[in-house]
């Protein structure tokens, strides 16, 4: 009767297993159908192309036009005319593939007031003084018409252009960089710590006026750097840090109306709770973000109309748009962008997928890929995938961890490290998360950037060696296993368990390619937790020095030095870390924390140096940086080079100059990096 | 009747005070505040908020202070009704649940007017044809109603809707009209998406009011009064009607208590997956980002919708069934 019973039972798990695997099987055969259907891979990822800034003055245009919209405004006396607005030196770009033509509306989505980045990354121009050009390597002027390097690296003039505006129609000119800088960023209240941005070496750099239409930013020590510093998404770099009172500018005319030093003490408080704020600070930040505030007078190509805290951002053309097509037209050619607050992003995928969207890439989820494609007749829209020059998903090892100190102290012995990162199967991690679009390896960028080491780096302890593997732990000292043939600790205290900290929600499944790696780190005899915590406290654990391994994506390191989050332990408040005292030491110049590793050291000072020398040595710097990352495996890289944080991009048929791949980056406010201001619609 | 209603409504002052204490109490639970929640949202878009800069965070928004002084001066800001500045939204609170606060009680009211339509009628013929087919059809349903997770529900129409039909995807207003003034043509607008969420949301209020007024019915039905009634040659739509019914009417008085508060917050997760702009949504945003004004007053409004509706169903009560004023006096 027991027996019968327990055959039965084996029975329905056997069965249970059955449908789950036939499900799995169908699932993987309906998405690689789905896939082949399109021809697969090659033609989602087409050849990276985008416009081009033109610097030649023979290439510039002699007449200027404008949107009918703004015609009818200049016929009516409200504006002045075009070629008034854009100034003698305006910003010519070359689309992609023709001029286009002027109107319509650009429809897409968003999740609420903390998505700013998306408007930013759309709409903003980008309003850098200076930007990436198409591939993201090469730095060229943007709102600055050019840098000018005097004085051996220590002092920089940057030229602005004769005759651009504000949105208001107020000129823009040096005043408003010494405005910034002595009224705001000056200002304790408004920024309690200087920026790191504007320093070399730890020693602050002062901002000057030379003229109208010149700056100089002076320095005690050669800052090589600040042309990349300018052009990436730091603070020195647009009005989007406005709300915390970075920028490197700020409209003066308008901004000084909030600040104490120019208006009565009574007559600012009364401003300040009118607008129900307890400080004149929130009050002032609150003003100066160009999310929120539509009063506020911009630089760029679209400006807000209704706030980012309200169900639509919407943003409508600014009329003194120092963007140009090289036929003259001022741009952009959309008329208006309306951001829909989508309340969840499976609603807002499924938008997406229903063609509510003109052009959407970000929160659009890899996972669904397959019903993109299957719907892009219906939805009259093409999927385009722009992979990223980075990791898509990294282990970070916490070297500080020091609550459990055996843990600690096989996180701090490189050849543990290194077995944990070949006893994982990268090949079914990418054919199962990213649909094979991914490429597996280790930590190191993309082989065509300019940082990137060599590609021997790539594969470097980053194959699949379970039997090598399991040679390196032994050898160690984890040779001892438990009859469920996990390794035992060296102290005699049982299994050696570790755990990995993810969070949900996110770019990318963390928590479910995570518990792949659980089931892999089996044959290596390495029991792994996965465990999923809600954001804050995962800051909390890291920043307590609590968590031990941490799943994170390296998006941005492509830009090795302004974007060294992921590289080595930088920040201290982190999501996941490599080490919190590490980074704490770093930040305070070795005052405080705890000094890193020779290796560690080693990588942190040649970042820091890079910053001081001419760009050859530079690349020479970053790539050893790589080298040791990649040697020491501080961080295990898994996939990389995929679309899983914002490559996926579905884009109406009928919008013109989209670019069949783009360099997809924060540092390229991507598709900022394709200047939307030159999409448009054919009809 | 009047000393009745008063001793409830000074008890309900009592009572919305202490939800203020303990809803304030809830909000601080979770580890951190909004400002580490802030720090790891931008964290998790590449960018590093330093110590200093958190601490002024800290200082501007008043969250270095002690728990009670917090609470005091949201109890003094809350006196003159202003319940402070939602942190992640930058606007006054009163303004962004305000914004959401009319869909909320429209979507809402739609799905109350919808289950009783249906679950009246269809509760007391089932009791009245006990076992037959329509009884069974009916039974059948509710079940389902009752058993099916109506989020699930809500993904399932969302997804035929959009197969079949080219509905939009969630929301109360196609995208021409989101923006635009109120006017006829909006107000058709949102008539023509209400139905969906209505429906989904109050599938399973309308299975379990079913279910109740069977039972409750059964119940009476068998009671001898009826029988008297019926012996004394009423005719049958008037002898259930006139007493049994009103009798088993009581449940549905009783729970506006909880109907209220679900006025306000709605289904969170349904709202959630119909991408509804309604106050529940904002709640469970407001709750994550710890944005401690904006979670503290949706709290207490359901608090005190919760208080508010208990105090108005003991009134109904008092008023359809007479038996209870005679316990009182």
């Amino acid at each position: 009767m027991s027996k019968c019973r327990r055959k039965v039972q084996i029975r329905t798990v056997r069965s249970r297993l059955t449908v789950v695997l036939v499900a799995a099987i169908l699932c993987g055969a309906i998405a690689a159908g789905a896939l082949a259907q399109s021809a697969g891979k090659s033609t989602l990822i087409g050849k990276l192309e985008g416009p081009e800034v033109v610097t030649d003055p023979a290439r510039f245009p002699k007449s200027f036009s404008e949107s009918p919209q703004l015609t009818a405004l200049v016929k009516a006396g409200k504006l002045p005319p075009v070629a008034e607005r854009v100034g003698q030196d305006p910003l010519v770009i070359k689309p992609l593939k023709e001029i286009g033509k002027y109107g319509g509306m650009w429809r897409a989505g968003f999740t609420g007031p903390a998505d700013f980045w998306n408007g930013f990354r759309c709409c903003s121009g980008p309003d850098h003084l200076m930007f990436w050009d198409y591939t993201g390597d090469k730095v060229v002027p943007n709102l600055a018409k050019g840098l000018e390097m005097q004085d051996g690296g220590k002092t920089w003039l940057v030229h602005l252009r004769r005759g651009m505006k504000w949105s208001d129609g107020k000129p823009f000119t040096a005043d408003d960089f010494v405005f910034w800088f002595e009224d705001i960023y000056r200002n304790k209240d408004l920024v309690p710590t200087p920026s790191a941005t504007l320093a070399i070496n730890g020693k602050q750099g002062v901002i000057e006026k030379v003229d109208t239409y010149t700056v100089r930013y002076k320095f005690p020590e050669p800052y090589f750097m600040l042309p990349d510093v300018l052009a990436g998404s730091t603070e020195l770099a647009g009005q989007m840090w406005g709300y915390r009172a970075m920028g490197g500018f700020a409209p003066a005319h308008y901004l000084k109306q909030f600040l104490p030093k120019y208006v009565k003490a009574e007559e600012l408080d009364k401003k300040v709770k009118d607008a129900k704020f307890d400080s004149w600070v929130r009050l002032f930040l609150n003003r100066n973000d160009w999310a929120v505030n539509p009063d506020l007078p911009v630089l760029s190509p679209w400006k807000t109309v209704t706030p980012i805290n309200t169900p639509t951002w919407t943003l409508e053309r600014n009329p003194y748009s120092v963007f140009v097509d090289t036929a003259g037209n001022q741009l952009p050619y959309i008329d208006k962008v309306v951001l829909t607050l989508a309340e969840n992003l499976e609603v807002l995928n499924l938008r997406a997928i229903a063609g509510e969207y003109d052009y959407a890439s970000r929160h659009v989820d890899l996972g669904k890929l397959p019903v993109f494609i299957e719907n892009q007749q219906k939805g009259n829209y093409k999927v385009h995938l722009d992979p990223g020059d980075y990791c898509d998903l990294i282990i970070k090892f916490n070297l500080n961890y020091d609550a459990d100190p055996e843990i600690g102290k096989w996180f701090n012995t490189a050849d543990f490290r290194r077995a944990l990162s070949l006893g994982i199967d990268r090949d079914q991690i990418n054919e199962t998360f990213w649909l094979g679009t991914g490429t597996p390896g280790s930590v190191v960028p993309v082989d065509s950037n300019k940082y990137n080491p060599g590609p021997q780096y790539r594969k470097l302890w980053a194959t699949l060696d379970v039997k090598k593997a399991n040679e390196m732990l032994d050898k160690i000292g984890l040779a001892k296993k438990d009859a469920e043939g996990y390794r035992l600790r060296a102290d005699g205290k049982g299994r050696l368990r570790i755990e990995i900290m993810t969070l949900g929600a996110q770019f990318v499944q963390y928590t479910q390619i995570s518990e792949m790696i659980r089931e892999q780190w089996k044959k290596i005899g390495i029991d792994l937790k996965v465990q999923e915590v809600e954001r804050s406290l995962a800051l909390k654990r890291t920043a307590a020095n609590e968590q031990q391994l941490g799943a994170w994506n390296n998006d941005g390191s492509e830009h090795l030095f302004t974007f060294p989050l992921h590289v080595f332990p930088f920040e201290v408040d982190a999501v996941s870390s490599s080490g919190p005292l590490y980074a704490k030491w770093f930040q305070s110049g070795g005052t405080q924390g705890k000094e890193p590793e020779p290796r560690m050291k080693e990588m942190m000072e040649k970042w820091k140096k890079a910053f001081g020398v001419p760009e050859k040595e530079r690349i020479a710097l970053g790539k050893e940086v790589w080298k040791i990352a990649a040697e020491e495996v501080y961080i295990i890289g898994v996939v990389g080079q995929g679309p899983a944080a914002m490559g996926v991009r579905v884009v109406k048929n009928n919008m013109g100059n989209i670019p069949a791949r783009m360099y997809n980056s924060p540092d390229g406010k991507t598709p900022g990096v394709s200047r939307p201001a030159t999409f448009y619609w054919k009809n | 009747m009047l000393a009745y209603i008063g001793r409830r409504a000074l008890l309900a002052v009592f009572t919305v005070w202490a939800i203020s204490v303990l809803s304030f109490a809830i909000i601080q639970l979770p580890p951190g505040d909004y400002v580490t929640s802030y720090i790891a949202q931008m964290a998790s878009m590449g960018s590093v908020v330093s110590d200093e800069e958190a601490q002024n965070l800290r200082i501007q928004y008043g969250l270095g202070q002690p728990i009670y002084v917090q609470y005091l001066k949201w109890m003094k800001l809350m006196v003159v009704g202003n319940f402070g500045m939602s942190m992640e939204w930058r606007r006054p609170v009163t303004e962004v649940i305000g914004d959401r606060l009319w869909l909320t009680i429209v979507v809402a009211l739609a799905s109350l007017l919808l289950t009783w339509v249906l679950a009246l009628p269809i509760g007391i013929y089932s009791a009245v044809r006990q076992y037959s087919p329509g009884d069974y059809v009916a039974t059948f349903i509710g079940f389902i109603g009752l058993a099916v997770p109506n989020f699930l529900l809500a993904l399932v129409i969302l997804y035929f809707g959009f197969v079949f039909f080219n509905a939009n995807i969630g929301g109360l207003f196609t995208p021409d009209f989101q923006d635009a003034p109120w006017g006829l043509a909006k107000v058709w607008d949102l008539a023509k998406h209400l139905p969906v969420p209505a429906l989904i949301l109050g599938l399973a209020g309308t299975a379990q009011q079913i279910r109740i007024m069977r039972a409750n019915l059964l119940d009476e039905l068998r009671k001898p009064y009826v029988v008297t009634a019926r012996s004394k040659g009423l005719s049958e739509l008037r002898v259930i009607l006139k007493y049994p019914v009103r009798v088993a009417l009581n449940p549905f008085a009783s729970t506006i208590g909880y109907t209220l508060p679900y006025i306000v917050s709605g289904s969170i997760i349904v709202s959630l997956v119909l991408g509804l702009p309604t106050v529940g949504p904002l709640l469970l945003k407001a709750l994550i980002a710890q944005d401690m004004f904006l979670a503290g007053t949706i709290v207490l409004l359901l608090g005190v919708m919760t208080v508010i509706g208990t105090l108005i169903s003991d009134i109904l009560l008092v008023w359809v069934d007479p038996r209870i004023r005679l316990e009182e006096t």
